[in-house]
């Protein structure tokens, strides 16, 4: 079973609340915490099971994140990139978790 | 609320901390597929903001350092045993010695990797502190801590028991470079534990700076590596130039080279390369370089033996250590200087030798003195073979061993026109010169064109490394006048040749006089053709009709005084009486050649003429019994012409003494009597017959014509003594030399004036080295020489003295 993992193209992040977000790995590593909990060499649970799980970010966040974590993959190489929408309300509890995720 | 759970509540450092250790220690005996990385981020996370940040690193650093030392220090202490060390030698044979080596590697380096493993992990756990504390509180991350406490708590772990002493980085330097000493000496040994090893003193610092420099391996390891080297190859050069000859001691350097460079690749560390190549080159090389260059089989024995690889080897040897390649240049030049003196005393050996009396040469006359002259114009050409030899072979060995060096190149050079321009063999120039003169008269026969062309090119190769060109101008012109007036050269075409090439390689001023030389001949021929016609016009039958060849030369391009016979005593020649018939078409010419150009002025040159004169000798009874006329076409000197035309006037059985022939025909002494030698005392050609009979001739000598004179030919060439080119007897030499120093002395003042105008004003010392380069491509002047020169134009008033300047200076007067 950890082998398949492995080779997943995509993990699982899962929110406080639940929220079962599907991210494709090439995105999903983009942030340095779960770049190393994910690393296999190390093989800690997370990387087993290609699923981490965040007991401290809400699923509005944690989609916010996800988001983002493609928006970034996508506009890495671009120049000119629109901005994207974030919810002022949003703002202060997404750089607390981008600071904790390593954004 | 989940701002709330990402700061959590109060933390309870201590509960959190006894989490985050005993998942630390699962982390270390690897059994970290349990643990929830989030979880223990999330724990340390909440650490560092709450401002435990430095609690949490010292507790960490104190984890760790607990941790090695007593889990790891003691596993590692175990595999320290007696046969580790090399000079524990009791007991212990090679292979087990060499088992406990491998498995101390072993163990240190599994310790490391497992270290270093678990030290990422943890890191990447303790990422939150490294980035906010660490970076806020200007900390060291805490794997970079935590591999300072490996070094600390393994490496530098004193060594207790066993008898040894030190600690365990010591004791790991001394096993790598007892491992590397067993590979040197021909043992396989592992080098993956070796490299794992130095991969980890490549990854360990001294201090905390961690720049390139201050690694465990370069300041522990490499240090101690490349000293023992130093002491290994320093033995082992010695032991070798002790036991082998230079060219195994080559070739084992060449290895040894590769060898280091391969264990840097495959065993140690690539930053070493440069460093044990130099340790190696410094002590195979640098330091043994001369012994080896000059060792019985060194360069001297490979060049004499044509050992082309082995000083190739040389050649690239001392090119590691040298850019200049200063030893093998000096040796190789000394050799070459060593060989040409060789050739040059074997050739001056070779001259003397078959002339046991040398006075006999120096008179330049009688039969013994040509024979010596014969022997040294055969010398001469060998020496021009040999110095040519050696220069083919010296230009091999710098192709195919020296990689066509250019440095090489120049002091091959050097060498070569430093012996062919030794002061102690001042006959280079005539020599080639003869070399040449001898090509053109015989050695050219049959020769394809690009054969031809090698011959000229040899010549051309030897003159560039005469220094004084203008003495071998001189002989140049004395030769090619003897070739072209006597019609010795086989080919025109080859000697404008050769005087092109000069002019390429010398420049135009240098064969200015000698193409003057060859418009002369041109123009004579069309005189001769002209006054033929002239003649047939004027209708003035000639009763005897004599043939009259005029060579009309310009005195100032003929080497003429240089045709005499050295007798310059009587530099006024004084005019040879021609007899009448003679007489009459010499003065027709001057006559035709006034009508031509007015206002010059013929000297006669009897002395260098020649003449076909058809002589009817009577009928006496032979020795064979025969008894008729016989004719022979004689092809004499002019003066040997003249002689002979007197005794016409003479009855059978009369005679004329020596001073009765000099008072009618004028003939300069020594002319006549080299004449009278090759009329009278040669056995072929003995027209003449001589009272009282002897080699010599005397004023009082009587002489008569030979009635009975017998001839094989037709034809009798009758040769006059010394009018071949021939290597100059010492006399003329120094004859030639003193015309020399003279022209020489024009050159100089020229050049000074010359200078002068240009410059106005100028000091001693930059007259002289300016007058020096100007006559570089003609000849090095001495610097007396050139003082002279100064001092006489000074008194000249070209030049004069500047009053009250610092140094000598001169100013120009115009």
């Amino acid at each position: 079973m950890a082998t398949e993992k492995k080779a997943s193209e995509y993990v699982t992040l899962v929110s406080e609340d639940s929220f079962e977000f599907v991210v494709r790995r090439s995105a999903a590593i983009i942030a340095g915490t779960i770049r190393r909990s994910l690393d296999p060499t190390y093989n800690f649970e997370e990387a087993q099971k290609g699923r981490v799980v965040f007991p401290t970010i809400s699923g509005i966040i944690l989609e916010k994140i996800c988001e983002y974590l493609y928006y970034h993959e996508k506009h890495a190489e671009s120049k000119d990139v629109p901005d994207m929408e974030i919810p002022s309300e949003l703002c202060l509890e997404l750089l607390i978790a981008a600071d904790y995720l390593e954004v | 609320m989940s701002i709330q759970g990402l700061h959590g509540d109060e933390v309870d450092f201590e509960n959190t901390w006894a989490q985050i250790a005993s998942a630390f220690r699962e982390i270390h005996t690897k059994n970290a597929s349990k643990l929830s990385y989030e979880e223990l981020y999330r724990h340390c996370y909440r650490v560092v903001l709450k401002k435990k940040g430095e609690e949490l690193y010292k507790r960490v650093q104190n984890f760790e350092h607990e941790w090695l030392s007593n889990e790891v220090r003691s596993s590692i202490l175990l595999l320290v045993t007696p046969q580790l060390s090399s000079h524990d030698m009791v007991a212990t044979t090679a292979t087990e010695q060499r088992t406990a080596r491998e498995k101390f590697m072993k163990g240190l380096n599994a310790a490391w990797r497992d270290h270093q493993t678990c030290m990422a992990m943890l890191a990447d756990v303790l990422m939150y502190m490294d980035r906010v504390y660490c970076t806020d509180h200007r900390q060291i991350s805490i794997y970079t801590a935590a591999m300072f406490l490996f070094r600390d708590d393994i490496l530098c772990a004193p060594i207790t028991g066993g008898g040894g002493t030190g600690h365990v980085l010591g004791l790991l330097n001394q096993v790598i470079l007892d491992q590397i000493q067993m590979e040197r000496a021909g043992d396989v040994i592992d080098k993956y534990i070796i490299k794992s090893s130095v991969y980890m003193l490549e990854h360990l610092y001294e201090d905390e700076s961690e720049s390139e420099d201050k690694r465990l391996y370069v300041r522990s390891f490499e240090v101690q590596y490349l000293d023992t080297s130093r002491e290994f190859y320093k033995r082992e050069a010695e032991l070798m130039l002790r036991d082998s000859d230079a060219g195994a001691y080559c070739r084992h350097t060449t290895r040894r080279i590769y060898e280091e460079e391969d264990r840097c690749k495959s065993t140690l560390s690539e930053i070493t390369m440069p460093k044990i190549k130099k340790v190696v080159e410094d002590e195979l090389i640098k330091n043994r370089i001369e012994e080896l260059v000059g060792m019985e089989s060194g360069v001297r024995f490979m060049i004499d033996n044509d050992r082309m690889d082995e000083l190739n080897l040389i050649f690239d040897l001392n090119s590691r250590v040298d850019d200049k390649k200063s030893e093998l240049t000096k040796a190789l030049q000394k050799r070459v200087v060593e060989m040409g003196t060789d050739v040059n005393s074997a050739a001056i050996a070779a001259s003397q030798a078959p002339a046991p009396a040398p006075e006999a040469s120096e008179k330049g006359k009688g039969a013994p003195a040509e024979r010596t002259l014969n022997q040294q114009t055969v010398a001469a050409l060998k020496w021009v073979e040999e110095v040519l030899q050696l220069k083919d072979k010296f230009d091999r060995i710098w192709r195919e061993s020296f990689e066509s060096d250019h440095p090489l190149q120049t002091a091959l050079t050097q060498s070569f026109s430093d012996f062919i321009n030794s002061p102690t063999f001042p006959r280079s120039s005539e020599y080639i010169s003869l070399f040449i003169d001898e090509n053109m008269k015989k050695g050219i026969k049959g020769k394809t064109e690009s054969e031809i062309d090698m011959v000229l090119e040899k010549a051309i190769v030897l003159l560039r490394y005469i220094q004084d060109k203008d003495l071998f101008e001189r002989y140049y012109k004395k030769h090619l006048c003897r070739r072209l007036l006597m019609n010795k050269s086989i080919s025109n075409d080859v000697e404008k040749q050769m005087i092109s090439r000069m002019k390429m390689e010398l420049g135009n001023n240098f064969t200015l006089k000698l193409e003057a030389m060859f418009k002369d001949m041109t123009i004579s021929e069309e005189l001769t053709a002209g006054f033929k016609t002239h003649v047939h016009q004027l209708g003035d039958p000639d009763p005897k009709r004599i043939e009259l060849s005029i060579n009309v030369l310009t005195s100032m391009t003929w080497p003429l005084e240089s045709m005499g016979n050295g007798d310059s005593e009587d530099t006024k020649r004084p005019q040879c009486i021609f007899p009448t018939a003679v007489d009459r078409i010499k003065q027709g010419f001057e006559k035709y050649y006034n009508t031509k150009h007015s206002g010059r002025q013929l000297t006669w040159l009897a002395n260098m003429g020649s003449a076909d004169i058809k002589a009817t000798f009577p009928k006496v009874p032979q020795k064979d019994g025969s008894f008729k006329e016989r004719r022979h076409e004689l092809n004499v000197s002019t003066y040997g012409m003249v002689i002979l035309l007197l005794f016409n006037d003479l009855s059978a059985g009369e005679s004329m003494t020596f001073e009765e022939i000099q008072a009618r025909t004028n003939i300069p002494n020594s002319d006549l009597i080299r004449n009278l030698q090759s009329l009278a005392v040669a056995p072929k050609t003995r027209i003449l017959l001589k009272e009282p009979m002897s080699k010599d001739v005397k004023p009082t000598d009587r002489f008569f014509f030979n009635e009975g004179f017998q001839g094989k030919f037709i034809r009798i060439k009758v040769g006059v003594v010394s009018s071949g080119n021939k290597v100059e007897s010492d006399r003329e030499r120094r004859e030639t030399e003193k015309k020399n120093d003279d022209s020489r002395a024009f050159c100089i003042e020229a050049a000074v004036v010359r200078i002068m105008k240009q410059r106005k004003e100028l000091s001693h010392q930059q007259l002289v080295a300016e007058t020096l380069t100007q006559l570089q491509g003609q000849f090095k002047p001495e610097v007396p020489m050139i003082k002279k020169r100064i001092e006489s134009l000074i008194e000249r008033e070209y030049l004069e003295r500047i009053e009250g300047a610092k140094v000598d200076s001169y100013r120009y007067l115009a």
